[in-house]
């Protein structure tokens, strides 16, 4: 598929009004650019860092600095801030502030607890120094300006928090898939006949399911909340994948489709906009059962990606916790309420039993 | 609704529960009440289904919304004098959608230390609309249903069905 150069957007005249599929149109348009997608990691990776006040005692004599430490690591071991070295040049930190009340009671402190360090000091003073130990290398350099400290770098997180994480073959097969989900809303508005779609697209979403490892789509979905509440796409499209394994609840009359996950009325739209795409089949059901047997247990979209034209909803974003899928991109931001980056992100809740990645900025 | 109305719903949610627990499903029930009588009942059914999200208070969902449809009553108007009683605290993805369903009150028995709806993640901070929730009714009863469950101790399954459903 050839990719043409970024399309800039249109702009409203006051007279011009577009319509819901000239909007989709525009979209489809700007999916297809070339840039890098970005994944959406949890507040610390872009915040800046945290900091906690602490002591730090100026050591006299460059001769004492070894007994020092010594001494304050046998005494005052510093738990919560192992990243960080006890000394930088002369200053080495004592204790955080919050250990007592009283500022002016530092000098008693280390007389009382290390007595042998009692005239080692020249003078004290407050600092404030990262709480976290760094994880990525800028987090590192950030840190080392403030105090010495230990890094262990994570080439994986390095990729992940940089501009290349996807190479250029996956980035393509992304964006195509992205496109695959505007096509697909597109046709249900309009056979439908959903003429309230505006650039926010409230109220409708679409999502499908690829296999990564088949290149498949396995499953998708329209949404259908505004006849049942609880059939957003997200919620369908997992319905739709346990059909692909003889479950599912909802619509389950027989489908005469040879590809069970995928609704019948898109189909022949989705192979004339885009010819080379797979789908699961049948077939392909050895490779499930595998799949099933293996230590991953009966969570149907382990190792599936979603795509997805809106971010999910926190029922939505649950669910796919639930269902164990892999990766989660999704187009447009929802401010009310996604549960992904906009509200809350979930896949960074470190107590859930899963956590999936998520991607957007296909725009 | 008295307190001993109360409680009866909670035994029957119970009741699902076990009954969960003899399918090898987690051991989840949960009944809807309107105007104190039960309009809907059901328990997880996630293994069955293949469908993750088929968690007890979304299959009471679904039939209460079939039901309005078929006897066209306005579900939102509905759902608004609903009050739930399920056996463990709904988990986020429950919670969310009983929120948005803007149910009246949900009553549950213990609380989801892995995935609950307040005790993990205060869903009700993303809703204006919030449910009145009430905790620790037979806590006990529906704890003691899920411990057996995870240690795969259920004394009315086969041996091999318990292993099957703990793959
Ligand atoms: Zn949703
Ligand atoms: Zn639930």
């Amino acid at each position: 598929m050839e990719i043409g150069p970024p399309v800039k957007k249109l702009k409203h005249s006051g007279s011009y009004c577009e319509t819901s599929t000239d909007i989709f149109d525009r979209y489809i348009q700007l999916i297809d650019n070339k840039k890098n997608l970005k994944a959406v990691l949890s507040d610390e990776f872009d915040s800046p860092l945290k900091l906690v006040k602490v002591f730090v005692g100026h050591i006299k004599d460059v001769k004492n600095i070894s007994k020092t430490i010594l001494a304050l690591n046998q005494k005052i071991p510093l738990k919560e801030l192992q990243h960080l070295k006890r000394v930088r040049r002369q200053d080495v930190i004592l204790c955080p502030t919050n250990f007592f009340n009283d500022t002016s009671s530092i000098q008693d402190f280390i007389e009382c607890y290390v007595p042998e360090l009692k005239h080692v000091f020249e003078y004290f003073k407050q600092v404030e120094v990262p709480l976290n130990p760094p994880k990525i290398d800028r987090h590192f350099q950030e840190t080392k300006r403030i105090w010495s400290c230990n890094f262990h770098p994570n080439k994986y997180l390095e990729k992940l928090t940089g501009d290349e994480f996807f190479p250029p073959y996956d980035l393509k097969n992304h964006r195509l898939f992205m496109k695959v989900v505007f096509e697909v809303a597109k046709f249900y508005s309009i056979k439908y006949n959903i003429d309230s779609i505006d650039s926010t697209f409230k109220n409708i979403n679409a999502t499908i399911v690829v296999d990564p490892n088949l290149q498949t789509i396995v499953a998708l979905s329209f949404d259908n909340r505004q006849a049942h509440p609880v059939q957003h796409s997200a919620m369908l499209a997992i319905d739709n994948v346990a059909k692909t394994q003889d479950g599912g609840v909802w619509n389950s009359k027989e489908n005469n489709n040879e590809y069970v996950g995928v609704p019948e009325d898109v189909l022949p739209y989705l192979k004339e906009k885009f010819p080379s795409l797979k789908y699961y089949q049948k077939e392909y059901k050895n490779v499930l059962e595998d799949k099933i047997k293996s230590k991953e247990g009966p969570y149907l979209c382990t190792g599936y990606y979603i795509y997805m034209l809106r971010e999910p909803c926190v029922m939505c974003s649950m669910a796919l916790v639930h269902s164990r899928v892999q990766r989660v991109f999704f187009c447009i931001g929802n401010d009310e309420c996604g549960a992904l980056k906009s509200k809350t992100k979930l896949q960074t809740i470190a107590s859930l039993n899963h956590h999936f990645e998520v991607f957007t900025d296909f725009l | 609704m008295s307190n001993s109305d109360i409680n009866n719903f909670m035994k029957r949610a119970l009741e699902l529960a076990s009954e969960a627990l003899a399918a090898q499903e987690v051991p989840v029930g949960c009944v809807f009440t309107y105007e104190g009588t039960i309009v809907a009942e059901s328990r997880n059914s996630v293994n069955i289904t293949h469908n993750p999200t088929r968690h007890a208070e979304i299959n009471c969902i679904d039939f209460l919304l079939d039901y309005c449809r078929n006897n066209n009553i306005n579900y939102e108007h509905y759902f608004k004098d609903i009050v739930v009683f399920v056996t463990v605290e709904p988990c986020i993805m429950c919670a969310a959608a009983l929120n948005n369903l803007k149910v009246k009150e949900v009553v549950y028995g213990c609380a989801n230390d892995r995935f609950g709806g307040k005790t993990v993640l205060n869903v009700s901070d993303f809703y204006k609309h919030n449910y009145i929730l009430r905790g620790h009714l037979l806590a006990n009863e529906a704890m003691a249903l899920l411990k057996q469950f995870y240690k795969g101790t259920n004394p009315n399954a086969p041996e091999s069905k318990v292993k099957k459903a703990k793959q």
